[in-house]
């Protein structure tokens, strides 16, 4: 992989920061969009398996933060165990893609995609359990809230992300990761 | 979406506006430590008057101040039942197969809804009052103690910056790649979910595609004018905290104290 310098790597993060703002919010146009999608999760996802792990945490840490400073969603009661959520994805991301190298782009994303997706929902539900809802949150409402209500955000996940990585390459916005493939 | 939801900044003079952005973020921490903390009804009176007079002094419609929470009344409707039905207990009041409805967990729903609710207006406060690029050039300065354990502030600083001035044109640009999606017949407001996830791929890959053209060509720009990093940047000098914002810190953490040592 073409390593890309480190101030575009600050602006690529910061644009993937920009869109954890916008995305939602173009996608509360669509009804239910932002609850049944997670919009904010794709940036930062993107972030992570692009840019590498310290820029995909920063990325899940100051994303949903600006979305509330500037849209006031996510509300600021449920902005840290997001904060939580997200930057377990970004970091987690960023670290998998490092490890996995199967000489095969699509799956090397899916398995990093797949193992970061699981690792943030645990993040966050032990942190729920144990910092946020102490004593009253449940087995069955992290399965609820994390796997039942979401089930279409984390397909949309799996279907978007590796497309917009794969159409990002083809642009040359970034550099391939097997160039001898094509 | 071009008109921002609640929670943006309105301008204005009140003295809220005036404390600095560092103190208002401090003082946020202590009051929702506050919130927190309260565990009788004298405890939630000191907060709900707290909360009265800073919208008072805010010189906010309250109509705006409160507006984030009519926006999740039903979710906070949801925390309320979750926590009546499942929070289990021995003072059970009636039983439907998995559901325990009993007065221990209606009690631990209002209290839960009372805190996200306080804790949400607090915040809507702290944004309405605040520029967001007065928050994130206070988050850097009160981040300044990371620099020890090696996270590099400055690179942060300008990340968040860049973020901040990138949003209203990737904003411009989603609009008008929702409309040019909608005139070639993608299907946002369809009731059939499978429809509705399709017209998300069409809508999604073009805008990352336009976000990352412009962070190319501002990458490229800032590097061709010698741009290496944001350590040896230089910045104005920040302006001292005035009599008001430590009177603000006193009064905040007095009531913090009084919140957790004096009331029952």
């Amino acid at each position: 992989m073409t390593k890309m310098s480190s101030v575009k790597l600050s602006i690529i993060t910061a644009i993937c920061i920009g869109l954890c703002v916008v995305l939602p919010m173009a996608f509360h146009a669509i009804p239910n969009g932002g609850i049944l999608f997670s919009p904010m999760h794709i940036p930062v996802l993107l972030c992570g398996l692009i840019c590498g792990w310290s820029y995909g945490l920063l990325c899940g840490l100051a994303g949903p933060l600006l979305s509330t400073l500037i849209t006031g969603m996510p509300p600021v009661a449920y902005l840290p165990p997001m904060m939580v959520e997200l930057a377990a994805y970004g970091l987690v991301c960023g670290v998998m893609i490092k490890l996995v190298r199967t000489k095969k782009l699509y799956a090397d994303l899916y398995i990093s995609l797949m193992v970061a997706l699981l690792a943030g929902r645990i993040v966050a539900g032990i942190a729920r359990a144990l910092i946020f809802a102490p004593g009253s949150y449940t087995l069955a409402a992290w399965t609820t809230s994390y796997f039942v209500m979401t089930w279409p955000g984390i397909i949309l996940q799996l279907v978007i992300v590796p497309a917009v990585v794969a159409a990002l390459m083809k642009a040359k916005l970034i550099p391939e990761w097997y160039p001898a493939q094509d | 979406m071009r008109s921002l939801p609640t929670g943006q900044y309105i301008p204005g003079h009140s003295l809220l506006h005036q404390l600095d952005a560092r103190v208002k973020i401090l003082c946020f921490f202590i009051l929702m430590a506050a919130v927190i903390g309260a565990s009788s009804l004298w405890g939630y009176a000191l907060v709900l008057a707290v909360l009265a007079l800073l919208i008072l002094f805010s010189r906010l419609p309250l109509r705006c101040a409160v507006a984030p929470v009519r926006r999740i009344s039903w979710f906070l409707l949801v925390i309320l039942l979750m926590n009546a039905l499942f929070f289990g207990g021995e003072d059970v009041l009636a039983s439907w197969g998995i559901f325990r409805l009993s007065y221990g967990g209606i009690k631990q729903g209002f209290r839960v809804v009372t805190n996200v609710v306080l804790i949400l207006i607090l915040g809507n406060l702290l944004t309405m009052t605040t520029l967001p690029t007065q928050v994130t050039a206070a988050l850097e300065s009160l981040g300044k103690p990371l620099k020890f354990i090696g996270v590099p502030t400055e690179e942060v600083a300008m990340i968040l910056s860049v973020a901040l001035q990138f949003i209203p044109i990737l904003m411009e640009e989603a609009e008008l790649i929702k409309m040019a999606q909608t005139a070639r017949g993608a299907r946002f407001e369809s009731r059939k979910l499978s429809e509705r996830a399709a017209s998300f791929l069409p809508l999604v890959v073009p805008i990352f595609i336009s976000a990352f053209r412009r962070a190319e060509e501002l990458s490229l720009a800032m590097e061709a004018r010698g741009y290496r990093n944001a350590k040896n940047r230089t910045k104005r000098e920040k302006e001292p905290l005035a009599a008001s914002d430590y009177s603000a810190l006193t009064v905040c953490a007095f009531i913090c104290l009084l919140q957790f040592f004096l009331l029952p």
